[in-house]
């Protein structure tokens, strides 16, 4: 029987939705609120809307931003939205706060002219393969004003003004800055494919 | 490149249930607000607006459950708005799954709601819903309560209020035009646009020339009810005709969630 992904509850926005998109996708997972409830080996799913320091105080509280910093790696992490933000090395949202050091690079604020936030659906590219997203890369929603450069972990890329890191991957450590439960069909099968990618090698650590 | 426009359709809810007005007397029933937000995610539709019409305040545990059943069910984003009166309001509908709440009369009243949202929650998810109706003399005025009563913003400098206080979209309905089909007033769309933040318009929507109008004239998304309801124009059709004309828009898919 294939065990549970961990969804991490820090009081972020976007809970629900990942969640409900979860459970269509038949995916299993638990909630849980604090690091020492989270059994061990499971991979983890890092939501987030809203304010990179808030996140991230949130999320030390609890103990879970040491958990993801120390066991992100091994067990295997999907951030999404503001979660793959955290995952990297830190944003301009929160400058001189270290971000979780996960993935490459530093989030950037887009500017004027640019609509800000980039709100609404926008085409991704694919720059590299990695087995977590095995699908054709599609349409997504996105919602944020900033936004991770392009690096060696870019799977995905999406242009706003210029082009920016959609999805990303290390290892096991994969982030999207889309909502892809908020992207229609192509959104919940992107989502599908990393979560079950995440499942499946927990067989393997 | 820019992100796509977006194609909303609007959906007013009684009492948990999706209505239409008939010649501003009876409320025909549509449906339930779950099964019609299904159909439009999978003929094509960008997102959804909802909007309670139900102005009391035992409406609340209602709303909540449809809000929450759209939110599990729905995998496009979606805005809720009608009677929000407080930051509260917002709290409780984003919990409930909303991606974006509207607020209106209330954010006229009490503008500092804004900055209180915006801080709370973020500026993504704070709309302010502008109603608008131009004066010959005065240019396009503010209209709050349902746009019964006039007050004396102008559309130039509450844009510029809501924008600075962390609105972080607007959506912006021509009274004028509302119900009429000639057209969205472009311009009040080009005089909101002119803003940082992204401007849906609202009211007046006939054909599919006038889509491409609003998408031309800065509008990041466009709004219609009617057309979409009663299947006088496909979100395929329109897509189809905007991409032929040039603008960017998300193909519709095949298949369905």
């Amino acid at each position: 029987m294939s065990r549970a992904l961990a969804v991490l509850d820090y009081g972020a926005g976007n809970l629900a939705s990942l969640e409900g998109a979860l459970a269509r996708l038949n995916v299993p997972f638990v909630r849980f609120t604090e690091a020492a409830a989270v059994p061990p080996g499971v991979p983890l799913v890092l939501p987030g809307v809203g304010h990179f320091s808030a996140a991230k105080r949130a999320l030390e509280a609890r103990g879970l931003w040491e958990l993801l910093q120390r066991e992100g790696p091994v067990r295997g992490v999907l951030g999404v939205c503001l979660g793959l933000q955290l995952l990297c090395e830190g944003s301009e949202e929160a400058p001189g706060e270290a971000g979780l050091g996960l993935l490459t690079g530093v989030a950037t604020r887009f500017v004027e002219p640019l609509k800000v936030p980039h709100m609404g659906w926008n085409e991704l590219s694919q720059v590299k393969a990695h087995p977590a997203f095995p699908t054709e890369p599609s349409w997504a929603y996105f919602v944020h004003s900033y936004a991770l450069p392009v690096s060696a972990d870019t799977v995905d890329v999406c242009v706003y003004g210029a082009p920016f890191t959609a999805i990303a991957a290390r290892g096991r450590v994969l982030g999207m800055q889309h909502h892809p439960e908020k992207s229609s069909a192509p959104g919940l099968a992107a989502l599908g494919g990393a979560t079950r990618w995440l499942l499946e090698g927990t067989d393997h650590v | 490149m820019n992100v796509a426009g977006r194609i909303i359709a609007c959906l007013d809810v009684k009492r948990g249930r999706v209505v239409k007005g008939v010649q501003f007397k009876e409320l025909r029933d549509l449906g339930d607000p779950v099964e019609l937000a299904r159909r439009y995610d999978a003929e094509g539709i960008d997102e959804l607006v909802f909007l309670d019409i139900t102005a009391t305040d035992e409406n609340r545990s209602t709303q909540e459950a449809w809000v929450s059943a759209v939110a599990r069910t729905l995998s496009i984003p979606f805005t809720v708005g009608g009677g929000v009166r407080g930051v509260a309001d917002i709290r409780r509908l984003l919990r409930a799954g909303a991606d974006k709440v509207a607020i209106n009369t209330q954010a006229v009243l009490t503008p500092e709601m804004i900055d209180e949202a915006a801080a709370e929650f973020g500026s993504q998810c704070v709309v302010i819903a502008m109603d608008v109706a131009k004066d010959a003399a005065l240019g396009h005025r503010v209209f709050i309560r349902a746009g019964k009563e006039r007050t004396e913003l102008s559309l130039d400098a509450w844009t510029a209020e809501v924008v600075r206080r962390g609105a972080g979209e607007i959506l912006l309905t021509s009274i004028d035009r509302d119900g009429t089909g000639d057209g969205f007033d472009l311009d009040a769309l080009r005089t909101a646009a002119k803003s940082s933040v992204p401007v849906v318009a609202s009211g007046g929507a006939g054909t599919e020339a006038h889509f491409a109008d609003a998408l031309r004239a800065g509008a990041s998304g466009v709004l219609a009810a009617t057309l979409f309801h009663e299947a006088i124009l496909s979100p395929a059709r329109l897509k189809a005709h905007l991409l032929a004309e040039g603008i960017r828009v998300r193909p519709v898919f095949e298949s369905s969630p």
